[in-house]
């Protein structure tokens, strides 16, 4: 399956997407705007003139002056320490600490993207041609340079603005996002062979939901929001291995709630829990754990006799058959789609990958046959007992299209 | 070539220590010939020489070796000295003649005087070439030899396996031992002392503190006189081994007077005595040896001395085709392997180039670009091996329409349905022949991606590949257009002759890449 996907990735790769230039050039004199007034507003607190970006300078006006806290932590270095997780702890205790998150946020944003995708235009087609990278990633996921997509962020508001300028070539083109929902959980279902699981898939529920329903014993109907949302967690936990702390910090509940819904979960999933433990025997015999397609990751860690190693192997060894899986599936459906496509006369082309999406520049008179095409070749990828559902969405831009 | 191009240059070799060090170098995997005699420490020993005769061009040239009695000065002052040292082995005694037939051969001057050592012979000759206006390069990995430098004679230490050959001037030798002067450097190994050839030295004082103390005191008998400076043990040390100490800087010294005659007519390096070359070189069997330095082939009798006795019925001469060395501790090289890489820069070396490809079911090929970014990097040339040690390079012009139509008459061969065509990120190969309209059919095999599915957190860049999977270093693209950076050539800059075997080694060590990786793979699946 790597092979034929050579040939796919260099033809996106020469493909390229557009994106919209004028636009990003806008929104960075916007950020920029904010920028300054939110240096602005962070001064105000002291009655000097200081340096925001210098972490050396901001830890002092922190802990010296405003004196945040009084047991300050140090780095190597011996400055204060201002990493995003020592302000998040400390964001109730000052107005000055959101501020300075909000800062470095926009900062970042603008420095790594906005201010250089226009720069990444190539001179002739003005387009940005991104590289794809087969052999990279220790799970087997693609990774991308020159910009890196996977890294454009999602959640904040601010930061979907930058999607917004990936956009189709001209008028008559739109933008198709085709993203495979729940993947990871899907595949955890069938590799467990989860009945319970399983059949919420296929009934075409909620999982999340039906998690909680499952959980919580409640109806379906009355699943409440937190309850959905403390399922959502720990289906999303499980997958990575998490245990009861850091579920309990992800909800911000007691550890001993934490526990007890995990405990619920095995209960009702239990075939999961014991592929989870089947995954870290396989590792600890064989020196290594499979995905569906056989692709190995070899965990040489997980006879460690340092507990610590030994458990991120532990949870790598769950972790990576499902990701791994994931990365087999889009690199299938990548493949099917474009034999697909090949078949045709179509004028629309497939131009990005990005964690389980694959986005095409599609012709408006082709839109309807091309989202058919690509949904049979997505979900019919791979047979799997759990049926994989995808979804999709038309846009003027990348966020629209989402 | 390290050296710079001058009318003396006279290169002085310690012969023990390569001897020494070649067969080291071999110890894990020796190099055997079908007589059963090990070979290594000749084999890497002519290597050397060889290497220095064809790389830097001396005009004089000496080997010399040390008396068997050893140093007499030395020996009477100090009984012990060198007392550890192991007997001989036997696998440097046997090869002792050859190595002495061989140097012979070349027509290079042996030195070697009762009661002194290699270190007294080399110094000594330095120091008269020096007066006569020679650049000296003393050979050697001994760091004693730090004490002879100066503005006209330099160490020249011989690469070992990724490092390559450097030479040590004054600048380099002071630095290493923080030192002013090179003559310091006696006090610093006389405080220091020396386990290999158990030089005493001052206990308690290591190379840190010897250093320390010659540069505060500028010699061991300045520091003697200075002994209030210093408090506790170390001032007991110092003050009850100064006569230890001053032995060791006695010990650590070399004679530069000598009685040896510098003759540089007798030093001169002539062409060598291809006949006796070849004679002996057949002997050890170094068949790609001999073919480097006389342009022959010789024939080795695989026959008679067999270990299991076996006589071939005809006592027949055979051509031993497979006299590989075997994999050695030390990589392989270019110059180890002694590949056959061809340039191919006319229409008819074009034409037969082609009709060999269609004739293979799996070539590997190699694509040499004016830019990393494939889509707009220009050919500069295409390199195919589908042999292991054999290469072929086609030259690309720089003018578009002029490098289409050469890639164009090699379309039959990338549009093959049935060779299998192999190369390292082959999407980046692809996609550079895509912008000449070429494509590139299946069947197709990645060695990269091949890896990648092997092992996914490994390195997967082809110089890696090949020492961990070849034992072979290849030759560095930094050799080619220098270091990564601003400054940094480009392909497009260089003369194809200057490209050949870069290109065909690459193209050449991945197709044997391939051959370790395919049966790996199948076996994942």
């Amino acid at each position: 399956m790597e092979m034929p996907l050579v040939e796919i990735l260099r033809s996106m790769e020469f493909e390229g997407v557009a994106i919209d230039v004028e636009g990003l050039t806008n929104y960075s004199k916007e950020l920029e705007l904010t920028l300054v007034d939110l240096e602005k507003q962070i001064k105000s607190f002291v009655d000097f003139d200081f340096n925001v970006d210098s972490p050396k300078q901001l830890g002092d006006v922190l802990f010296d002056h405003l004196k945040i806290s009084a047991k300050a932590k140090k780095t190597k270095t011996g400055q204060y320490a201002t990493s995003e997780d020592i302000l998040v702890k400390h964001e109730k205790d000052h107005e000055i600490i959101p501020m300075i998150l909000d800062y470095r946020q926009l900062r970042k944003l603008k420095s790594t993207y906005v201010d250089p995708l226009p720069t990444l235009c190539d001179a002739v087609d003005g387009r940005i041609h991104t590289s794809y990278m087969q052999t990279v990633t220790a799970t087997g996921r693609l990774s991308s340079n020159s910009p890196n997509l996977q890294n454009i962020p999602i959640r904040s508001a601010r930061g979907k603005e930058i999607r917004k300028m990936f956009i189709p070539r001209n008028e008559d083109f739109k933008l198709l996002a085709a993203d495979y929902s729940q993947i990871e959980l899907r595949i955890i279902a069938a590799l467990s062979d989860d009945k319970n699981m399983i059949e919420a898939f296929q009934k075409g529920y909620d999982i999340h939901a039906a998690t909680a329903a499952k959980v919580f014993h409640v109806p379906l109907e009355e699943v409440s929001r937190d309850q959905r949302s403390s399922a959502k967690a720990v289906n999303f936990g499980i997958i990575y291995g998490q245990g009861a702390f850091g579920l309990a910090q992800n909800l911000g509940i007691s550890r001993t709630i934490a526990k007890g819904i995990i405990d619920g979960y095995f209960e009702q999933y239990a075939s999961i829990k014991t592929y989870m433990d089947k995954a870290v025997n396989d590792a600890r015999e064989n020196g290594y754990v499979e995905t569906i397609m056989k692709r190995r990751r070899y965990l040489p860690d997980i006879t460690s006799a340092n507990a610590v190693v030994r458990g991120f192997a532990e949870r790598n060894a769950i972790n990576a058959p499902i990701q791994g899986s994931a990365a087999d599936i889009i690199k299938l459906a990548m493949v099917a789609v474009h034999e697909a496509m090949k078949n045709t006369e179509l004028k629309s082309k497939m131009i990005l990958q990005v964690h389980d999406e694959l986005v095409f520049d599609v012709h408006k008179d082709e839109i309807d046959e091309l989202k058919a095409l690509v949904k049979t070749a997505m979900e019919g990828a791979i047979k799997m007992v759990v049926p994989m559902e995808v979804e999709m969405e038309i846009g003027e831009n990348w966020l629209d299209a989402h | 070539m390290l050296t710079p191009v001058v009318d003396k240059k006279i290169f002085l070799l310690d012969a023990f220590a390569l001897i020494y060090r070649a067969y080291f170098a071999f110890a894990k995997n020796p190099r055997v010939n079908s007589k059963g005699q090990n070979t290594s420490a000749a084999f890497g020993f002519t290597n050397a020489m060889i290497d220095i005769i064809q790389k830097e061009k001396p005009t004089h040239m000496a080997v010399v070796f040390d008396a068997p009695g050893g140093a007499t000065n030395r020996m009477e002052d100090f009984a012990a000295y060198k007392a550890n040292r192991e007997e001989m082995p036997e696998d440097i005694r046997s090869m002792l003649e050859p190595i002495k037939e061989i140097i012979k051969a070349f027509h290079i001057p042996m030195l070697m005087l009762e009661g002194y050592e290699a270190d007294d012979i080399i110094g000594t000759l330095a120091k008269m070439a020096e007066k006569e206006g020679f650049q000296t390069y003393m050979m050697t990995p001994d760091k004693d030899f730090g004490q002879l430098v100066s503005e006209n004679i330099f160490i020249y230490k011989p690469g070992r396996g990724k490092d390559p050959a450097s030479i040590m001037g004054v600048k380099e030798v002071c630095e290493k031992f923080e030192v002013n002067d090179p003559l310091q450097v006696i006090d610093v190994l006389g405080m220091w002392g020396d386990a290999v050839d158990n030089i005493p030295g001052i206990p308690g004082v290591g190379e840190k503190t010897a250093k320390k103390f010659i540069q505060q005191y500028g010699s061991m008998e300045e520091l003697f006189k200075n002994t209030a400076d210093l408090k506790g043990k170390m001032k007991e040390n110092v003050e009850n081994f100064q006569e230890q100490g001053l032995l060791s800087k006695m010990l650590a010294t070399i004679i530069v007077d000598v009685p040896v005659p510098f003759d540089p007519i007798d030093l001169r390096l002539d062409e060598p005595d291809k006949e006796a070359v070849l004679k002996i070189f057949t002997e050890l069997e170094f068949r790609n040896l001999a073919k480097r330095i006389t342009g022959e082939e010789i024939i080795v009798t695989a026959a008679g001395n067999n270990v299991d006795g076996q006589l071939d019925l005809f006592g027949q001469q055979s051509l031993v085709v497979n006299q590989e060395p075997m994999t050695t501790a030390e990589l392989k090289t270019i110059a180890t392997e002694n590949p056959s890489y061809h340039l191919v820069n006319t229409p008819e070396e074009r034409s037969k180039l082609l009709d060999l490809l269609l004739q293979q079911t799996q070539v590997c090929f190699d694509t040499e670009t004016t830019s990393l970014d494939a889509l707009h990097a220009d050919l500069v040339g295409i390199a195919f091996s589908w042999k292991e040690r054999e290469g072929y390079y086609v030259a690309i012009p720089k003018e578009f329409v002029e490098a289409k139509k050469i890639v164009d008459f090699f379309e039959p061969f990338f549009s093959s349905k049935t060779i299998e065509k192999i190369a390292h990120n082959i999407k980046y190969d692809i996609q550079v022949l895509n912008r000449y309209q070429t494509k590139v059919s299946e069947p197709t095999f990645d060695t990269m991606i091949a890896h990648y599915l092997i092992q996914p957190e490994s390195k997967q860049s082809m110089d890696f590949l090949a020492e961990y999977y070849l034992r072979y270093q290849p030759v560095s693209i930094e050799a080619l257009i220098g270091k990564k950076g601003k400054n940094q050539g480009n392909m497009g800059d260089l003369k194809p002759e200057e490209i050949v075997d870069y290109a065909c080694e690459d193209a050449d060590i991945t197709f044997q890449l391939k051959q370790i990786f395919e049966p790996e793979i199948q076996n994942l699946i």
